[in-house]
């Protein structure tokens, strides 16, 4: 099946460029004519991984697939690792500094989100190493 | 209500001009996960974050307006992102309850 490959690199030092590929991705998906609710499901499942590596693990590769019926995204660093996935995904846990909470973020619902708008979330995580989380979202 | 109309009608000061929409809810809040989670599309956002992220979560939820409370004022990253993704931002000195009331007389939400 034919697919739309798109590329970002993630700066994880600037908080002012953090969720541009996320824009990227929902224009695209718009244009394309996704339905808005699935266009939002993907920019909000992406939106929140972007972000993750920006606060955890200095920034990664995003790398999106478009199909006709789904996305695939595949978020890439090279941070810290997820040492606990199961306490990661619990709603309410974080790990960010207060310097990131005063930001707006460290509610510890990034993880839970991503798992709530997309239809399938895998962590692949190894402490040391880094982190590649794969996304899909089917469309309406 | 159109933003537009509505900044008439409450007389808020205006730091950034965005593309036309129509305020259909409210919602407040500063935690960014809950809003990108539940505020709904089309709503006036009300909250006292002023950083470049909230530009950013504001093009996500498309919401119709960013209303920054408490006489908080978007910084220069904040204001060029809005600029930029054409989003309305406005301000009062209200807090978010007093000027949640405005918001839901003016606009019938």
């Amino acid at each position: 099946m034919q697919c739309i490959r798109l590329e970002y690199d993630v700066d994880g030092e600037n908080f002012a460029s953090a969720g541009n590929a996320s824009e990227s991705v929902k224009r695209t998906l718009k244009q394309m004519g996704v339905s808005p609710a699935s266009v939002r499901r993907v920019a909000i499942a992406m939106y929140e991984g972007e972000i993750n590596m920006v606060i955890h693990a200095h920034g990664g590769k995003a790398e999106v697939e478009i199909y006709p019926d789904r996305i695939d995204i595949y978020l890439k660093d090279k941070g810290p690792g997820i040492a606990d996935i199961d306490l990661a995904m619990k709603a309410g846990y974080s790990t960010a500094t207060e310097s990131i909470r005063s930001l707006g973020f460290g509610a510890g619902m990034g993880l839970p989100n991503m798992k709530k708008y997309s239809d399938e979330m895998k962590i692949d995580s190894a402490v040391g190493v880094g982190t590649t989380v794969y996304l899909r979202v089917d469309f309406e | 209500m159109k933003v537009s109309e509505f900044v008439q009608a409450s007389g808020f000061a205006v730091f950034c001009r965005g593309e036309e929409r129509e305020i259909e809810s409210g919602y407040s809040g500063d935690f960014l996960s809950n809003i990108i989670s539940r505020a709904p599309e089309g709503c006036c956002w009300l909250t006292v974050m002023n950083n470049v992220n909230v530009a950013a979560v504001a093009t996500l939820i498309d919401c119709a307006c960013i209303l920054l409370c408490e006489g908080t004022e978007p910084d220069e990253q904040f204001f060029q992102r809005a600029n930029r993704l054409g989003i309305w931002v406005l301000g009062t000195n209200m807090n978010v309850f007093e000027a949640g009331k405005i918001v839901s007389k003016l606009c019938n939400v």
